[in-house]
């Protein structure tokens, strides 16, 4: 996305920091690693400040905005949303999986590739060509991140819109209403029923749990 | 630009806001506005906020960053500056055949291709967008100022020393010897065209004073 303002802070570095040696220890070629979490979880921030330590670590990661994925442009998506009610349009159908395929394929296979990108000034969905050689892994944060296909690692981060309600306000991506709350607990319900899929939790209190695999030891 | 971090304060949105009544003043068809300041003076931060209030008032605004249009990327360009010599470190460094065509294609209404450096791995990645719906460019940068046809020229001002302390802040660049030295003839090379701004923004350190 252009023009986000990131708020990055301790809690996200410290989360960070304990992911970091998980994502080094099943580090494999072309890895993916997905964020899901609700509206002002902080997946986008949690996205840059891993890619940010794994270069450090000298490995390259790019992390990639599924929200620039809606089918529905920005402008357009409240009458959308309003004409063929919350409960059935708000959802995992919004993102535009197979171009979400088509670049990740991309991706793995080292390709020139061209993605939306919404610029959040002007609304306007632009069109970005990255060259995804030299590019080691990609950091995919969304809200139904975690349900894309072929994930290594998938975190959920467990905030619900909730507790995040002062932030989305002080941050002034939408504008806070009825219908927006009514959207927002639609997503909440949503990202919810993921929550079974992931690897690696971010609790409450922003702090990383793992739990261990199943009937990993007797 | 991808993957920036932006820290925006007070003075920023003071800022912005004094450089935006101007603008809703003043400003007509297809309107350009160049901000100019030295490294870490807060260019980015002043250009978004002000982008979101003029969005607010339904003007459609484009921000462009001038950093994006080095000739020599970003991976390279510190070995490249060794190599040539300090005094190569100037506008010459920008594609400004990039420049104006990117702005022609604003003027006329154009689907364009911009340049867009990912800070995240120094690549120069490529943004293709329409100008046809956009208003008003928002273009900073250490030379901005050097774009004639602009129709307004705003120069934040503060000295470079204030600056070594935001650039260690924001952390974009490694800080040595050499990069202070590169600091030190951008900061020269600024100096000299201050004098073309229309708009004078300035973040005195006693209080801060903004003017005309």
């Amino acid at each position: 996305m252009l023009g986000d303002v990131l708020l990055i802070t301790e809690k996200h570095e410290n989360a960070a920091k304990v992911i970091l040696p998980v994502i080094l220890e099943r580090k494999v070629s072309k890895m993916l690693i997905a964020i899901s979490g609700e509206s002002g979880s902080g997946k986008t921030e949690l996205a840059h400040v891993l890619a940010k330590m794994l270069r450090k670590e000298s490995i390259i990661a790019k992390p990639l905005h599924i929200d620039n994925y809606y089918r529905i442009h920005p402008l357009l998506r409240t009458e959308w949303r309003k004409k063929n009610g919350i409960d059935k349009s708000v959802g995992f159908t919004e993102y535009d999986w197979d171009t979400i395929s088509k670049n990740l394929d991309d991706f793995r296979n080292n390709r020139v590739s061209t993605m939306p990108c919404i610029d959040l000034v002007t609304e306007q969905v632009d069109q970005l060509t990255t060259d995804f050689k030299g590019v080691d892994m990609l950091i995919v944060d969304g809200l139904y991140a975690i349900k894309t296909d072929g994930i290594h690692i998938r975190i959920f981060i467990e905030l619900t819109y909730h507790e995040t309600k002062k932030a989305q306000v002080v941050r002034g991506k939408e504008p806070q209403n009825e219908y927006r709350m009514q959207v927002l607990e639609r997503e909440h319900q949503v990202v919810q029923s993921l929550r079974s899929m992931a690897d690696i939790f971010v609790n409450m209190e922003y702090q990383v749990v793992i739990p261990s695999t199943k009937g990993s030891r007797l | 630009m991808l993957n920036d971090i932006l820290i925006i304060n007070k003075a920023h949105e003071k800022a912005a806001k004094t450089i935006f009544d101007k603008v809703m003043e003043e400003r007509k068809e297809k309107y350009i506005i160049t901000i100019t300041g030295e490294v870490g003076v807060g260019k980015c931060e002043v250009s978004h906020v002000l982008g979101k209030l003029l969005k607010n008032e339904g003007v459609m605004v484009k921000i462009i960053h001038m950093d994006d249009y080095y000739k020599i990327p970003p991976g390279m360009r510190t070995e490249w500056r060794k190599k040539h010599g300090i005094r190569r470190v100037g506008y010459e460094e920008y594609n400004w055949t990039l420049i104006n065509r990117n702005l022609e294609d604003f003027r006329s209404n154009r689907e364009s291709e911009l340049p867009s450096v990912d800070l995240m791995n120094d690549q120069v990645d490529k943004i293709l967008t329409n100008f046809a719906q956009i208003d008003l460019l928002i273009i900073n940068g250490l030379y901005s100022i050097k774009i004639d046809s602009a129709d307004l020229k705003v120069f934040i001002d503060l000295t470079y020393k204030d600056t070594f302390d935001e650039q260690k802040a924001t952390g974009k660049e490694l800080m040595d010897a050499f990069r202070l030295k590169v600091l030190q003839r951008e900061h020269q090379v600024i100096q000299t065209l201050k004098s073309e701004a229309d708009f004078y923004v300035d973040f005195d350190e006693n209080y801060e004073s903004l003017h005309f």
